[in-house]
């Protein structure tokens, strides 16, 4: 999956990468250095953008908020995308063909429309309070949106497929001899699986894990919907500021903020990854 | 360098042939609100001045000042609200619009400014789910919408800091409303603060449509339109117009806009007597030129925010121009708390 970034590669081939570099330069890093350009000269120079931000309670809540629902989908998608992805790569290729189909489906239908119907499912009045009520599991309806729960629920399903598909990739090359090799030698099923199963699987976990956690960190559509402002994310307080208060010097602080946390997650876990591969 | 050169003209190619082809762009918030501008007010334009008008959407005003700030405007007639129209004609970032093209002696004097005319206007009133409220008394006033405890359960607010929650907290707080400006944003948020954990904000009209008509919020300040709606599709609402609070869309053209003159003349027939009586009549809106309601039916007229002008409180738009920022920075900040 990760192949091209072993250092075998890396540095050749920067030619053919030309292209698809300068659309980058001219769409992505011009466009945040302009970004990063005003947040310290607007509304007038100076580093005042940051000490806002870095100096509320408010704000930091608003980070602290962003990196506890990241990290929470995070978690959660992998429990739950490591025995999907263990059960597709051992199931006859047909029927697997058939289950990627169903993820991937899901991946096509609009964002927009799979939050809404999140919301009617979750909501007091839906589906499920109506269902846990009628079994008698509970009396009164339990609040699944404008909450924590709610972006979690609706964060979790839209992840899921970045992380299974990643983790898919990894557990597929593992032969599953190994396995066979490790029950031979006296290890019990559990033993297997931590000690085989999951070291060889961990690339797969860090790179889906990684694509879900900074993916989650600027999420915006699904946090606004099903959670409540108390939960506010980074993206939706740049949202504000860019397009409903014009103050692009804190958008774009806020953004910065945000972006540097990113790339020093992805320089740790490259580190990691090639510290492995050596 | 050479893929650079070819892209820019092609942008060139396509700006020469929107220039020669007739034709101007309208953005509004998308929806039912802007399919009835495209029937009534961008159809009825195209037949009788041949230019056709591509329609955009949704509103955003980061994208105008981007666009103003960079010389490339690609909308030439935005709806917009009416308060960030008088912030962002101050701001530079608008055309001074051309009366002599638009008839402004026709229209409501509360909607007209240099840069801006009303789009259409529209009250925040309180709507309920009668389900909810049987036998008891019913939601009348603000102060009722702020009492959890004789109207228990969630209510729906509007999330963006806009004219409307603000000055219904004031209300419900005893605040007359004569005395409503300037505004106590203290005093506001402090009343808030009572029902914050029974608030779910709606962001969009049909969102604040699916939570009264579920019963997740069984009571709530909505645009009146939306509830106009609701009940022509045959749902039971309860409205209150006591105290209801006007808010106005504004159309504005964006400063260095392509079309100018088409955008002028677009503007003239939207407010056009006929165009808002059409529009009204179709939305639950109110029209903004003052001849447009002889044009409607008595019926429809009586469901308008023009027939409860007793109970009626104007939010004060140039109030909130002055002070959008401030208001809008505490807004979003008390919201995260």
């Amino acid at each position: 999956m990760l192949s091209f970034l072993t250092p075998a590669r890396r540095g050749s081939g920067l030619g053919m990468a030309m292209p698809a570099l300068l659309l980058l330069l001219a769409f992505f890093v011009i466009p945040v250095a302009g970004l990063l350009s005003r947040s310290v000269t607007e509304p007038v120079a100076g580093l005042q953008n940051y000490e806002t931000l870095l100096g509320s309670a408010t704000y930091l809540r608003i980070f602290f908020n962003t990196f506890l629902v990241s990290g929470l989908v995070t978690l959660i998608t992998a429990l739950i995308a490591f025995p999907v992805a263990w059960a597709l790569a051992i199931m006859p290729s047909r029927v697997a063909a058939v289950v990627f189909a169903i993820i991937l489906l899901s991946m096509w239908t609009n964002l927009l429309a799979r939050t809404y119907a999140w919301m009617v499912l979750l909501q007091q009045t839906g589906l499920v309070n109506r269902i846990l009520m009628a079994t008698g599991i509970i009396d009164q309806p339990v609040q699944l949106t404008n909450n924590l729960v709610g972006v979690t629920i609706g964060m979790v399903y839209i992840m899921l497929p970045f992380m299974i598909l990643p983790l898919y990739g990894v557990i597929k090359k593992i032969d599953p001899a190994i396995l066979q090799a490790a029950a031979l030698c006296g290890a019990t099923k559990g033993q297997a699986l931590r000690r085989v199963l999951l070291p060889l699987a961990t690339p797969g976990i860090a790179s889906g894990a990684l694509m879900v956690f900074v993916m989650s960190l600027g999420y915006f559509v699904t946090p606004s919907l099903l959670g409540g402002t108390a939960n506010m994310m980074v993206a939706e307080l740049i949202v504000q500021q860019v397009q409903s208060l014009l103050n692009w010097g804190m958008g774009g602080a806020a953004a910065f903020i945000l972006l540097v946390v990113t790339l020093a997650l992805y320089a740790l876990q490259l580190r990691l990854f090639e510290g492995r591969a050596r | 360098m050479q893929m650079k050169s070819l892209l820019a003209v092609a942008f060139v190619a396509m700006a020469a042939s929107a220039a020669n082809a007739q034709q101007m762009v309208f953005t509004s918030w998308g929806g039912t609100t802007q399919d009835a501008q495209t029937e009534f007010w961008a159809a009825p334009f195209t037949e009788k001045s041949g230019t056709a008008v591509l329609q955009d959407g949704p509103t955003d005003y980061g994208k105008i000042k981007a666009m103003v700030e960079a010389g490339a405007v690609a909308w030439d007639v935005v709806d917009t609200e009416f308060d960030w129209a008088l912030q962002a004609g101050k701001a530079g970032l608008l055309e001074p619009l051309d009366f002599g093209v638009i008839d402004k002696a026709k229209l409501d004097p509360r909607f007209v400014s240099d840069y801006a005319v009303g789009s259409f206007y529209y009250s925040f009133v309180i709507g309920f789910n009668p389900a909810n409220f049987s036998g008891e008394a019913q939601p009348q006033t603000m102060a009722d919408l702020f009492d959890t405890a004789k109207f228990p359960g969630k209510r729906t607010f509007y999330k963006w800091s806009a004219p409307g929650v603000i000055e219904a907290a004031l209300l419900a707080d005893g605040v007359p409303a004569n005395q409503l400006y300037p505004l106590d944003l203290d005093r506001a948020f402090k009343k808030l603060d009572t029902i914050k954990s029974s608030i779910i904000w709606w962001e969009g009209g049909a969102q604040s449509q699916q939570l009264l008509a579920s019963g997740e919020a069984p009571i709530g300040l909505f645009w009146n339109g939306r509830l106009a709606a609701l009940q022509a599709d045959g749902m039971p609402v309860g409205i209150s117009w006591q105290d209801n609070i006007t808010a106005a869309d504004a159309l504005v053209v964006p400063k260095g806009a392509r079309n100018k003159e088409a955008a002028m003349a677009f503007i003239a027939e939207a407010t056009s007597a006929k165009a808002q009586a059409d529009f009204a009549t179709k939305t639950g809106y109110a029209p903004i030129n003052l001849d447009s309601p002889s044009l409607m039916e008595a019926d429809l007229r009586a469901t308008l925010p023009d027939a409860q002008t007793a109970n009626q409180i104007n939010a004060d738009m140039a109030y909130w121009a002055e002070h959008r920022d401030e208001i809008g920075n505490r807004w979003y900040a008390w919201q995260a708390e």
